[in-house]
C-alpha cells in the first residue's frame, strides 16, 4: 500500500448517500475513496438473517426512490436492480376498496376521498404530474441563500401552478398536510391514515408548513413506489447502487472507523482512521474535498471538532432537532400465518395481516400519540387499545424472494412504532431499554386490537431493535430516528437542518455534507441527496459529469458560481 | 415496470440478458472465477440465491440487535498459498489477515492445558509439560511436514488434479515425496498414536487434523494430517470478519465489469441441444451464456438444475453415489459481558484462536464422533470455542457491549427427536460445559445467545446438504481427481459448457479458494481467453520438480 493515499474525494460512511454521491462523482471520472466503519456498507438500507431462513429488515423497508434521477443517471439496472411488485398495493382501485383500519373495523373510502387524493397526487391531469411533483419535493437543491424563496419559486409550487392551477394557493407554504387533507378529502379515517404514513416517512401530518413534503413522503411510497420492496430487499437495491460506484472505480472500505477530519488553514484535506481501521495507512487524504455522511452533530462534534468552529455555530448544530421519529421496530417470527380479526379482514384477498396503520378512527388518537412519543418523552401510557403503530405484512415478497423460508414459520416484520428519540427520554437514553421485554408484550397487545393469533402458543420469537439499539448498531441514525432530524419547516428545504448548511457546503471549505440528517431533503433513501449535492459540486468546480448529467429543471445556480446546467442545455 | 397512471417509473435489470460466462453461486469459489475471467475481459455475471454473496463467508448480525458473528467460515488455513490473494491487490479492499501466535489451547478438567502456537517452540514448550519426548516429536515433525505442505500440498492445491498412480510416480522423484506417500496410506490415529504417546497431546493433534470431517481410522487420507496439523496452527482471522474476503472479490468483480445478481435463485440449467446455454432464475429473468460454471453441490447442479433425465448414465449413477459430510455442527453463539476467562494452568490460552473443551482423551474424542456418525450426541461431546472479540473490534455494536464468542461441536444431521428441540437443550449443556472449563461463563456474565444447528445450515445455504460444509465427504472415493469423480474434477463436465468449481470440485471446500482458480483456468483455456495471471512461484516450482 502506498504510504500515501490520496483520493479526488473522501467519503466518510458507505450509508446510500454516501456511495451514491460516490456512483455520481465516480461516473464524472474523480477518484473516490469511502470509508465505512460497520462489517457493511449499506447504513439503514440493510437486510439481516438473524435465524436461518429468516431475513429481516431492521430499518428501511419500501422503495420511496422511484422517481430519482439515479436509476436514468447511474443506470442502476445495468447493476442487477430487480423489484417486487406488490400486485395489490398498485391499484388504487383496489386499495379504496379495502378501506382503512379503525377500532370499528375496516372504515370506507368514499369517491370524494379518492378523487381528492388523486387531484392533490398530479394524478387527474394527462398526463399525470405526479413524478414531476415528486421531483420538485425532493429532488433538487434548496435555493441560494440571496434568493428569496417565495410562493412563485417553491419548486412544487412551480409544478402545482403549472399544471393543476386549482390546487395552487399560497397559503399551501403555511398548511399543515392534516389543513390539506381537509379541504380535498372527505373522511376522518383516511386522512389520519395518511398523516401517520406520511410522520413514519418523515414530515409529519400535524407539521406547519409542510404539507406538500409530507404528502410527497406518503405518495412517493403508496402511490408511485406502491408499497414495493427491491428484489432481495432495500438491501439489495444499495448493492446496485455501490455496485455503480465500484464500476467507475470507487474503492470502498468497510471496518474503517473514521475518528477525524484533517483541517489544514480552514480547508479539510483528509481524514485520520481509527487505529482498530483494517488498513496499514491511517491517514486518507482528499484531493478535491471531504465528503460526510456521518450525522450533521457528530460531523461537527467529533470528526471536526469544535477548535474549528464558532460558538454559535456549534451551539446551533447542537441544537438541531431530532424529533424526526425514533422507531421501536419488531420482527414476529410465528408458527401459524398472523390472520386478522373478521372485521379487518381485506374484502378483495380475503385475509390481509397487512393493515399499514392502525387504528386511524380520528385524530384524537393521532394526536395522543403525538403527545406521548414527542411531548411527554417516557414509556408509552396510551392503553394498547389506542396505541398507533403501522405493519407491513410478509407477502410484499415475491414467492420466488420470500423473507421466511423455514418450513412451517411466519414473518410478520417489521411492525413499527413510535417512540421518544433515547436523548430526549424522561430517565435517560437507555429508559425505555431497560424495560424492552415488557414493552415488546405491550406492543403484541397492541397488535393483537387486529390480528386474532398472536399469543404465546404461537409465538416463537419477538426480536425488536429499539430506538437506542438503532443507533449503536448503526451510528448513522442519531436518535434512533428514521429519517434523521426532523423535516418540519425549520428544518426543511433552504432551512435544512440550520440555513448554514443548506447547500451543502460547511463553514470549513472543502467539507461537504451528504447524510440525511444535514441534508434536504432528509432521509428515505431516495439518492436526491447526491444528486442535490452534484449541482453544488459542479458550481465549486469539482465535478465535471458527463452528457448523462441533467439538473433539476427548478435548480437556481448561486450567484459567482459555474451554473450546473450543461452548456448544450443552456447553461452558463 | 410501467403503471397507467403514472407512467414508466424505471428499467430493471432485463427479463434477458446475454453473457459469456453465469457462475451460480456467490461463494469464495463462484468470486473467485467471476474475479478472475471478469478481469479477463469476459463478460460474467455471478448469480446468488441469497441477499449477500460470499456464501461461507459471511460476517452478520446473527446475535440481533447489535452483535455480529462469523457464522460460518472463521478460520482461514490456506491464505499463504491462495494465489488470489496475490493475483489481485486485496490492500485496495483493506483486507487483512491475523494471524495470532495463540492458535489452538486445550483445556482439561484438572486445569491442565496445551496450547498449539504458530511458532513451534511455543508449542514445543507446551507440550514438554506432559511430555518432553512429544514435544521433540512435534518439533520434528512440523519441521517435515512444513516442507510436505509448502512443496506439495499447498502449491498442489491449486494444480489440476491427478490419478493416484501419476501422483505416486511423481511423488517418487523427491525425498520430500516419498514422505508424503508414506504419509498417505496411514489412517489420522495411527499417524498421531504412532508418532506420540501422551494422551493429551494425542487428542489435541487428533483433533486438529480430523476436525473438519475426516475419519480418524479412515486410511488414504494421511496426507491430511500434515495439512490440518501445519495450516492448523498457520490459521488467519480474515480482520473485520471473513465477510470482508467476499466482499473484496466482489469489487473486483464488478470493478473489472462483471455483474452480480443477488437475491436470484438458479431453478435451471438452460439445456439446448446437449448443451448448457444459460440459467433461468425462479422470478423467470433468463441469462444466456456461452458458459454456465456451478458452485453448487453435485445433486443441485445435475440432478435438480441440469436434470437428470438430460445426463449421460455413467454421469447420472456417478452423481447419486454422491455422499455428503459424515458430520455437520452445532454452534452457540453467546455475547457475554466478559471474555471467557479459562480456568487453567496457562493465561495464554485466554488469547487463543481457538479453545478446545469438553474432550479428556483420545478414547473419549473417538466415541464422541462415533455417536455423531451414528446420528447420536450423549454427555460425553466436546468442541472448540473462539471469542471473536478478542481479534475483531467491528462485531459489538449495542450500548451494551460485551464479546461476542462461540462454541462449535460435531452433530449429526438427523437427530432423534428433532433438531428444533434438541438445538434448545443442547444450549444449556454447552453452557454447563464451557462454564467448567471457564468458570466466568455463568448466566449473569451472558447477554444473548443463539444456536444454529445442522439443519439451519441447510436452510441457511441450500447446498450445504445435510448440513455439510465441503458439499460432500472427504474420503479417498471423493477426493483428488476423483472429487466430484474423474469426469468433472477437472471442473470440465461431459456436458458442453457446464463446468463446476465448487466444494464438491477437487481440491474441496474450506475456503481454500482452489475450485474456483481451477475453474477460471480451465474456462480461459476452453474459451481461448488469453490469461492475464500466471501461477504463483511455489505452484511453479511445484510444476518444475513434480510435473515436468
Amino acid at each position: 500500500m502506498p504510504k500515501e493515499e490520496r483520493y479526488d474525494f473522501v467519503i466518510v460512511g458507505g450509508g446510500p448517500n454516501g456511495v451514491g454521491t460516490a456512483a455520481y462523482l465516480a461516473k464524472c471520472g474523480a477518484s473516490v475513496c469511502v470509508l465505512e466503519e460497520r462489517p457493511e456498507a449499506g447504513g439503514a438500507v440493510e437486510n439481516t438473517e438473524p435465524i436461518p431462513g429468516v431475513r429481516i429488515t431492521p430499518h428501511a423497508m419500501y422503495m420511496y426512490a422511484g422517481p430519482a434521477p439515479a436509476f436514468e443517471q447511474l443506470e442502476l439496472h445495468k447493476y442487477g436492480f430487480r423489484m417486487d411488485w406488490s400486485p395489490q398495493s398498485k391499484n388504487l382501485a383496489e386499495q379504496q376498496v379495502r378501506g382503512v383500519a379503525t377500532t370499528q373495523g375496516l372504515a370506507p373510502i368514499t369517491d370524494k376521498d379518492a378523487m381528492g387524493w388523486a387531484k392533490i397526487s398530479g394524478m387527474l391531469t394527462d398526463p399525470p404530474f405526479i413524478k414531476e411533483l415528486l421531483r420538485s419535493i425532493f429532488w433538487c437543491p434548496p435555493h441560494p441563500p440571496e434568493i428569496e424563496v417565495t410562493a412563485e419559486n417553491v419548486p412544487y409550487m412551480q409544478v402545482y401552478k403549472r399544471h393543476q392551477p386549482d390546487v395552487w394557493t399560497e397559503e399551501l407554504l403555511d398548511m399543515t398536510m392534516f389543513d390539506l387533507m381537509d379541504e380535498y378529502l372527505e373522511t376522518e379515517p383516511i386522512k389520519v391514515m395518511h398523516a401517520m404514513v406520511a410522520w413514519y416517512s418523515g414530515a409529519a401530518g400535524h407539521w406547519e408548513g409542510v404539507a406538500i413534503p409530507a404528502l410527497g413522503c406518503d405518495i412517493t411510497l403508496t402511490i408511485y413506489g406502491g408499497i414495493s420492496v427491491p428484489r432481495g430487499g432495500m438491501h439489495d437495491y444499495f448493492h446496485s447502487i455501490i455496485r455503480c460506484a465500484i464500476a467507475h472505480g470507487t474503492v470502498v472500505r468497510t471496518c474503517c472507523p473514521v475518528d477525524e477530519i484533517i483541517i489544514q488553514d480552514g480547508r479539510a484535506v483528509g481524514v485520520r482512521l481509527r487505529e482498530t481501521a483494517t488498513t496499514d495507512e491511517k491517514k486518507i487524504w482528499a484531493n478535491k474535498a471531504v465528503i460526510s455522511d456521518v450525522d450533521v452533530k457528530q460531523t461537527f462534534t467529533k470528526l471536526v471538532g469544535p477548535q474549528h468552529l464558532s460558538t454559535s455555530f456549534r451551539r446551533k448544530v447542537e441544537d438541531i432537532s431530532l424529533k424526526g421519529g425514533s422507531i421501536w421496530v419488531s420482527h414476529l417470527l410465528t408458527r401459524e400465518k398472523l390472520r386478522c380479526r373478521p372485521k379487518f379482514r381485506n374484502p378483495v384477498s380475503g385475509d390481509d395481516a397487512g393493515l399499514g396503520p392502525y387504528p386511524c378512527d380520528s385524530r384524537a388518537i393521532y394526536y395522543e400519540h403525538v403527545a406521548d412519543v414527542d411531548g411527554r418523552r417516557g414509556k408509552p401510557t396510551m392503553p394498547p387499545e389506542r396505541l398507533m403503530w403501522l405493519s407491513t405484512p410478509g407477502d410484499r415478497f415475491d414467492a420466488a424472494d420470500p423473507q421466511c423460508t423455514i418450513p412451517g414459520r411466519y414473518l410478520a416484520s417489521p411492525y413499527y412504532t413510535y417512540v421518544p428519540p433515547p436523548e430526549y427520554t424522561v430517565g435517560g437514553p437507555d429508559a425505555l431499554d431497560k424495560v424492552k421485554e415488557e414493552i415488546n408484550a405491550y406492543l403484541r397487545k397492541a397488535f393483537s386490537q387486529t390480528i386474532e393469533n398472536l399469543n404465546d402458543d404461537t409465538l416463537v420469537h419477538h426480536w425488536a431493535n429499539t430506538p437506542y439499539e438503532s443507533e449503536f448498531r448503526n451510528s448513522g441514525l442519531i436518535g434512533g430516528t428514521w429519517c434523521g432530524t426532523r423535516h418540519c419547516d425549520d428544518q426543511w428545504g433552504e432551512n435544512r437542518p440550520i440555513p448554514e448548511l443548506a447547500r451543502y457546503r460547511t463553514p470549513i471549505e472543502r467539507l461537504y455534507l451528504c447524510n440525511q440528517t444535514a441534508c434536504h431533503p432528509g432521509g428515505l433513501a431516495l439518492m436526491a441527496i447526491p444528486y442535490n449535492l452534484m449541482h453544488i459540486l459542479i458550481e465549486d468546480g469539482l465535478a465535471e459529469p458527463g452528457k448523462w448529467w441533467y439538473p433539476s429543471p427548478w435548480y437556481i445556480p448561486q450567484k459567482g458560481k459555474i451554473s450546473a446546467v450543461p452548456l448544450h442545455a443552456g447553461g452558463k | 415496470m410501467s403503471d397507467p397512471l403514472i407512467g414508466k417509473i424505471f428499467d430493471e435489470f432485463p427479463d434477458e440478458s446475454n453473457w459469456d460466462v453465469v457462475v451460480i453461486g456467490g461463494g469464495p469459489n463462484g468470486l473467485i472465477a467471476g474475479a478472475y475471467l471478469a478481469k479477463a475481459g469476459l463478460k460474467v455475471a455471478v448469480v446468488e440465491r441469497r441477499y449477500e454473496v460470499g456464501g461461507g463467508l459471511a460476517t452478520e448480525e446473527i446475535l440481533f440487535p447489535g452483535y455480529y458473528s462469523n457464522m460460518h467460515a472463521i478460520y482461514h488455513m490456506m491464505v499463504d498459498y491462495m494465489p488470489v490473494l496475490q493475483d489481485f491487490n486485496m490492500n485496495r479492499h483493506a483486507l487483512m489477515w491475523l494471524k495470532p501466535n495463540a492458535q489452538t489451547g486445550m483445556v482439561f478438567k484438572d486445569g491442565q492445558s496445551l496450547l498449539l502456537t504458530r511458532m513451534v517452540e511455543d508449542t514445543k514448550d507446551s507440550i514438554s509439560k506432559l511430555s518432553y519426548k512429544d514435544a521433540i516429536a512435534f518439533g520434528k515433525l512440523m519441521r517435515k511436514w512444513r516442507k510436505i505442505v509448502d512443496e506439495i500440498i499447498g502449491p498442489a492445491t491449486y494444480i489440476p488434479p491427478m490419478a493416484p498412480i501419476e501422483i505416486s510416480m511423481a511423488m517418487q522423484r523427491t525425498k520430500v515425496g516419498n514422505e508424503m506417500l508414506e504419509l498417505v496410506e496411514q489412517s489420522p490415529l495411527e499417524i498421531i498414536t504412532r508418532n506420540f504417546e501422551n494422551d493429551r497431546v494425542r487428542a489435541l493433534l487428533l483433533y486438529t487434523s480430523c476436525m473438519w470431517g475426516l475419519d480418524p481410522r479412515e486410511t488414504g487420507i494421511g496426507m491430511f494430517v500434515a495439512l490440518m496439523l501445519q495450516r492448523g496452527v498457520n490459521k488467519c482471522y480474515c480482520d473485520g470478519g471473513s465477510h470482508k474476503f467476499a466482499g473484496a472479490l466482489a469489487r473486483e468483480i464488478v470493478g473489472s465489469g462483471g455483474t452480480i445478481v443477488d437475491a436470484a435463485e438458479v431453478n435451471k440449467i438452460i439445456m439446448e441441444n446437449g448443451r448448457a446455454t444459460g440459467v433461468q432464475l425462479a422470478e423467470g429473468r433468463v441469462l444466456r451464456s456461452k458458459v454456465v460454471m456451478s458452485t453448487l453441490d453435485p445433486h443441485s447442479t445435475f440432478l435438480n438444475l441440469v436434470g437428470a433425465r438430460n445426463l449421460p448414465t455413467d454421469l447420472k449413477e456417478s452423481i447419486e453415489r454422491w455422499q455428503y459430510d459424515k458430520w455437520s455442527y452445532y454452534t452457540l453463539h453467546v455475547v457475554s459481558k466478559e471474555p471467557p476467562k479459562y480456568a487453567c494452568d496457562d493465561p495464554w490460552i485466554n488469547n487463543a484462536f481457538m479453545v478446545i473443551f469438553g474432550i479428556e482423551s483420545t478414547e473419549q474424542l473417538l466415541a464422541h464422533w462415533d455417536n455423531v456418525v451414528a446420528g447420536k450426541l450423549a454427555d460425553n461431546f466436546g468442541g472448540h470455542a473462539t471469542c471473536e472479540s478478542l481479534l475483531d473490534p467491528h462485531l459489538v455494536r449495542s450500548p451494551k457491549g460485551g464479546y461476542v464468542s462461540f462454541f462449535q461441536m460435531h452433530a449429526p444431521y438427523e437427530i432423534e427427536g428433532g433438531w428444533e428441540k434438541k438445538g434448545k437443550e443442547l444450549e444449556g449443556a454447552v453452557l454447563e460445559k464451557w462454564r467448567k472449563a471457564a468458570p466466568n461463563m455463568t448466566k449473569d456474565n451472558i447477554i444473548m445467545t443463539s444456536h444454529e444447528t445442522p439443519a439451519g445450515i441447510e436452510i441457511r445455504f441450500p447446498n450445504m446438504r445435510r448440513g455439510g460444509i465441503k458439499h460432500g465427504d472427504y474420503k479417498p472415493i471423493q477426493l483428488g481427481c476423483f472429487r466430484p469423480n474423474q469426469d468433472c474434477s477437472s471442473s470440465k463436465t461431459p456436458i458442453e459448457g457446464l463446468y463446476v468449481c465448487g466444494a464438491s470440485t477437487y481440491p474441496g471446500g474450506m475456503v481454500l479458494g482452489g475450485s474456483g482458480y481451477l475453474g477460471a483456468n480451465k474456462v480461459a483455456e476452453d474459451l481461448g481467453i488469453k490469461k492475464w495471471w500466471k501461477p504463483t512461484k511455489p505452484m511453479e516450482q511445484y510444476i518444475k520438480t513434480y510435473l515436468e
